[in-house]
């Protein structure tokens, strides 16, 4: 039973990443604002990750709380993005 | 995604939409306002239409999965999410439809322009999904294609990509 509770709460513990995953829709252009408008992120850092999106398929553009990561795919959603989150490794 | 390259060569040429010392302008015409509205007012429809077939498809793309490989977690997600998703987009539509109406301001606030700019985008991602614009090859295809939808879909990615410049410079 500890054994078990303590996983839980390392589980519980662990940041969670938000995730922005490759699609033919989205402008690049656009992708690259939205993150630049969204997290605060500079032109160059936002169209660094813009350009991992496209050419790697993914890319992780936020970290939190689950609550936090949350809020972030909701917006990311508002936008049309496709994001998602998961527990960072 | 996908990259539009055009250069826009004519002198003459005026932005559909330009960021001013007081606002931002829309610099599009009335036949293709109405169509915006239409295209605007279809889009809510869908947007708080049940899921069948024929709806399935745009709605996964306009409400995607915010957890890929946790049902239970996904599943109180959508149930805690999706109805402020589709409330906020209801409620970027209904702004947008009335301020590019005719009884609109001549020049917009940047949270309106970010609310037209977020509208344009959804309706080219339903319009795209139709299309079956899949892969980056089928994307950078569509603009050669002929079809209405098609020329549709490149005029809207034109209004997008300018919206975006306006924003950005603004």
């Amino acid at each position: 039973m500890e054994e078990a509770d303590t996983d839980e709460s390392t589980a519980a513990d662990r940041p969670w990443v938000v995730i922005v995953w490759n699609d033919p829709i989205n402008l690049m252009s656009y992708v690259a604002f939205v993150l630049q408008k969204l997290f605060g992120y500079s032109a160059e850092k936002a169209n660094e990750l813009m350009l991992d999106v496209h050419h790697k398929g993914k890319a992780v553009v936020a970290n939190g709380n689950r609550e936090e990561a949350e809020m972030h795919v909701f917006r990311l959603h508002e936008h049309s993005l496709w994001a998602t989150m998961e527990h960072d490794e | 995604m996908w990259r539009r390259v055009r250069r826009v060569a004519d002198r003459d040429f005026i932005a559909p939409v330009e960021a001013t010392d007081d606002g931002w302008r829309l610099n599009i015409d009335d036949d293709a306002r109405v169509l915006l509205v239409r295209l605007l007012d279809e889009l809510k429809t869908l947007l708080t239409s049940d899921e069948n077939d024929a709806t399935r498809p745009l709605l996964h793309r306009l409400f995607p999965p915010a957890f890929q490989d946790d049902p239970d977690k996904e599943a109180e997600y959508q149930r805690l999410m999706r109805e402020e998703l589709v409330a906020s987009r209801v409620a970027a539509v209904d702004s947008v439809s009335r301020l590019i109406g005719p009884d609109g301001p001549e020049l917009l606030t940047e949270t309106e322009t970010m609310a037209f700019m977020q509208s344009v985008n959804a309706i080219r991602l339903v319009l795209g999904t139709m299309l079956d614009i899949t892969d980056d090859e089928s994307a950078d295809g569509a603009d050669e294609e002929d079809s209405p939808e098609h020329h549709l879909y490149a005029y809207l990615g034109w209004i997008l990509e300018w919206t975006v410049r306006s924003l950005s410079a603004g």
